[in-house]
């Protein structure tokens, strides 16, 4: 009786040990949402200092991208904030090879020189970038993001709904995503980041 | 003493309390801000916050945050309230993500540290004022 049941554990545990080495080493669990087929994206847009190339900016790099308006008190900086956060907890030469991009889905309002400056007041190495309305709107429709003008009260009176994602993109490719609310969590998102670089 | 039983008496009338949040540090390319603080209602009757003016800001308005999902997204916005109530022994909070009072059209940006006085105006008449600190968060 206790040889029949012996055989059986043992070849379980085996089972379970040649499981857990075949597991890939340094595997992380990532807190973002993972993209299971990383989505190949590219725009250029313009920049503080002319066209900016998405393809070109994210290689070697992982781009982080939060589309928004400057006149947004409350939800934009919120986010704009937690990246600042979690981008200062990165050493220096991990900064280096990640890059906080700001896209104004408000064209109208928001030139590349205020979306820049923007982005910049809430840390240096930020770049702030925007396009004519048609472009943004195509770059709007690559990464799936939804924003409409609202409680319109004339030209320059309105307010702007938009997606609140951030967006990781590495290599070309738009491999993570963060929620609004996923992106607070600074201590997660460096340590996604980090298995990004 | 006439004058303290005044003060004292104000005191035990005020309905509406305060607790002191922050004035957002906005970037000063931007002309708008947000204010955060926790709104009390300490009184017996409904409380209903009307107006609140500033001397940094042309203008301040209430917004409540409006989040709704498209795509599997999650998309943000901000929609203006005329007023808003508070209920006898209830609270607003003002915060991201909830409520905040939008100044509009800052006069000058603001400094990291400085502070910013809020006078919140009630339907009946009466007024709070509020000192803020700005800060970058």
């Amino acid at each position: 009786m206790k040889g029949k049941l012996l055989l059986p554990v043992l070849l379980v545990l085996a089972l379970v040990g040649v499981a857990y080495l075949l597991l890939p080493k340094g595997t992380h669990a990532f807190y973002g949402t993972r993209l299971l087929n990383p989505k190949p994206v590219d725009f250029t847009l313009e920049g503080p200092q002319g066209p900016v190339r998405l393809a070109e900016l994210s290689q070697g790099r992982v781009v982080l991208i939060f589309f928004g308006f400057t006149r947004c008190p409350d939800v934009c900086p919120t986010t704009m904030l937690a990246l600042k956060r979690a981008y200062e907890k990165l050493s220096p030469k991990e900064q280096e090879r990640v890059q906080v991009i700001f896209i104004s889905v408000d064209p109208e309002r928001d030139i590349p020189q205020i979306s820049d400056q923007y982005a910049k007041g809430f840390h240096p190495s930020f770049l702030g970038l925007t396009g004519s309305p048609e472009t943004i709107q195509e770059v709007a429709r690559t990464f799936g993001v939804y924003y409409q003008k609202t409680q319109y009260r004339g030209p320059g009176e309105y307010l702007v709904d938009h997606t609140a994602t951030t967006f990781v993109v590495k290599e070309g490719n738009l491999v993570l995503l963060f929620s609004p609310d996923k992106v607070e969590e600074t201590e997660k998102v460096v340590g996604d980041l980090r298995a990004l670089l | 003493m006439r004058w303290l039983f005044l003060l004292l008496g104000s005191v035990a009338l005020a309905q509406a309390v305060a607790t002191p949040g922050w004035v957002r540090l906005v970037p000063p390319v931007v002309k708008d801000t947000a204010a955060y603080l926790t709104l009390e209602n300490r009184g017996k009757t409904p409380l209903r916050l009307v107006g609140a003016e500033t001397e940094v800001a042309e203008r301040v308005s209430f917004h409540q945050d409006h989040r709704e999902h498209r795509g599997g997204q999650v998309v943000l916005g901000m929609r203006p309230l005329p007023y808003l109530d508070i209920p006898p022994g209830g609270r607003v909070e003002f915060r991201p993500g909830k409520y905040h009072l939008m100044l509009e059209g800052l006069k000058r940006p603001l400094k990291a540290g400085e502070k910013v006085a809020l006078v919140l105006r009630f339907q009946d008449g009466s007024k709070l004022k509020v000192i803020l600190p700005v800060e970058m968060r």
